[in-house]
């Protein structure tokens, strides 16, 4: 067999099509086996444009008179299948006759490939905003359970360090006659009731710094001075149980359900910590939590019980009467005082 | 957390071999080819990637009102989800899916059936 044969044998088999054509016409000359494969019922003679129906035959011939090559894709149904297929034009002499050879790859998997990413990243981008927005969920549950620093050094470490608070305030309270209430009323009833008084208690303790460390049914404990340490924080504490009372009595003015709080305020210190391993929670625990747990039960309805630590950071504000002696710990009395102050509509203590 | 067989085979790397392949299988089998014949190359492609991925617990899942909106124009019988089912079986297999692993997927998929045959 000649070279020539081998050739010609070589560019029939090929798989990539392979195609000549007339520069001046557009006419096919010579076509291989591979692209009548893919081109289907085509002859010699046949125009470019009558093959490729969205072929540019202009830009073709700019293509061709000036740089000497001119590329684009097609795109066909053969059988079921999507064929895309990438056409290079290129300029040729042969015997002083001005012709272009085609050649033609196919590029269907590369196009299948493009289409699949583009599938697959479109599900693991919103697959990443979903998580994004779980995360942020779980976020928002965990800050609700302990403050923003402890909630950093547990997403960061993984464990939260016992960290001791001194001094700090503890405010302490419940509402009297709370298990007959629960009897006498539809849970639903009880449940929202409570619900709209916590929500305006977080907010008026948000206000004065003095936040919710938990509520336990009726028993509501809320901090001032941490995480963050204050100086202020016996008038924050102070302040928050005040506004407290004062909303309890405006709100039992146009409810029908009563509510009647006492509130025992202490200052001391405290430990933070986040308590278990399963069900871990952030608790505050220590003198100034059980002072405070204690003043409650000395205080009349709707009255505030404070002690000796916590009135004398309080300024000209309040006023603090001696309620007399309890043993608040290890079996020493100690004086404790009702606190009360003018409130104004908004701001001040 | 136990491994999705989609992280165990080595996820999309190896399932995106699965997908082109069950692709060309699907187009050349005229017996279930026929129902993408006038779908877009780039639908069928979306459809395939997904239809794999959730069935092997990748990063896309198909609530059962979804597959059965998506199949309620087409006819499709038994003897077409029994064709589809045994592409998608032997496809598993030729990629090194182990044996109880195609049997899983392929369970996975026939729990699907009543939503899309007619």
């Amino acid at each position: 067999m000649s070279i020539a044969a081998i050739n010609e044998q070589l560019l029939r088999a090929i798989g990539v099509g392979v195609a000549l054509l007339d520069l001046e016409t557009l006419r096919l000359r010579f076509y291989n086996d591979t692209f009548r494969e893919w081109f289907g019922e085509i002859e010699v003679g046949q125009h470019m444009t009558d093959l490729f129906s969205g072929l540019d035959a202009e830009a073709l011939k700019a293509g061709l008179s000036g740089e000497g090559r001119y590329a684009t894709e097609t795109s066909f149904r053969l059988r079921r299948r999507t064929m895309t297929v990438a056409l290079s034009f290129n300029r040729a002499l042969e015997n002083d006759e001005a012709i272009a050879v085609l050649v033609c790859q196919n590029i269907s998997r590369i196009k299948e490939l493009e289409s699949m990413i583009d599938s697959y990243s479109m599900m693991v981008e919103r697959n990443t905003r979903e998580i994004k927005r779980e995360k942020e969920q779980v976020e928002k549950l965990l800050l609700n359970m302990m403050p923003r620093s402890v909630y950093e050094e547990y997403k960061t470490f993984g464990i939260v360090t016992p960290r001791l608070y001194d001094p700090v305030a503890v405010l302490c309270l419940d509402f009297i006659g709370f298990a007959g209430m629960v009897t006498a009323h539809d849970p639903g009833v009880i449940v929202s009731e409570l619900n709209d008084i916590y929500t305006a208690f977080d907010r008026i303790g948000e206000q004065f710094g003095c936040a919710r460390i938990r509520a336990v049914g009726d028993f509501y404990i809320a901090m001032a001075g941490m995480p963050d340490p204050t100086d202020d924080y016996a008038q924050s504490a102070a302040s928050a149980a005040v506004r407290f009372i004062r909303y309890l009595k405006q709100r039992n003015e146009t409810h029908p359900i009563q509510w009647t709080a006492r509130v025992g305020i202490a200052a001391g210190p405290v430990v933070g910590s986040v308590v278990g391993v399963q069900k871990y929670i952030y608790d505050v625990f220590g003198g100034a939590v059980i002072h405070a747990s204690r003043l409650r039960y000395f205080a009349n309805p709707m009255c505030i019980v404070a002690n000796r630590a916590l009135t004398d950071q309080l300024d000209d504000r309040f006023v603090a009467h001696a309620e007399g002696k309890i043993e608040l710990a290890d079996e020493q009395p100690e004086e404790v005082f009702k606190i009360e102050a003018e409130v104004q509509a908004s701001g001040g203590g | 957390m136990t491994k999705s067989l989609f992280e165990k085979y080595g996820g999309f790397s190896v399932v995106s071999k699965i997908v082109l392949d069950l692709y060309d299988r699907l187009l050349d089998d005229d017996e279930v080819g026929p129902f993408f014949d006038e779908v877009e190359m780039a639908r069928i492609v979306d459809h395939q990637t997904k239809f794999v991925s959730s069935l092997m617990g990748g990063p896309a899942s198909y609530t059962d009102d979804q597959i059965s909106r998506m199949h309620a124009r087409l006819t499709i019988t038994n003897a077409h989800f029994d064709t589809l089912q045994g592409i998608l079986l032997q496809t598993l297999l030729d990629h090194g899916v182990s044996e109880e692993d195609a049997a899983a997927i392929a369970a996975a998929f026939e729990a699907r059936r009543t939503l899309v045959v007619e």
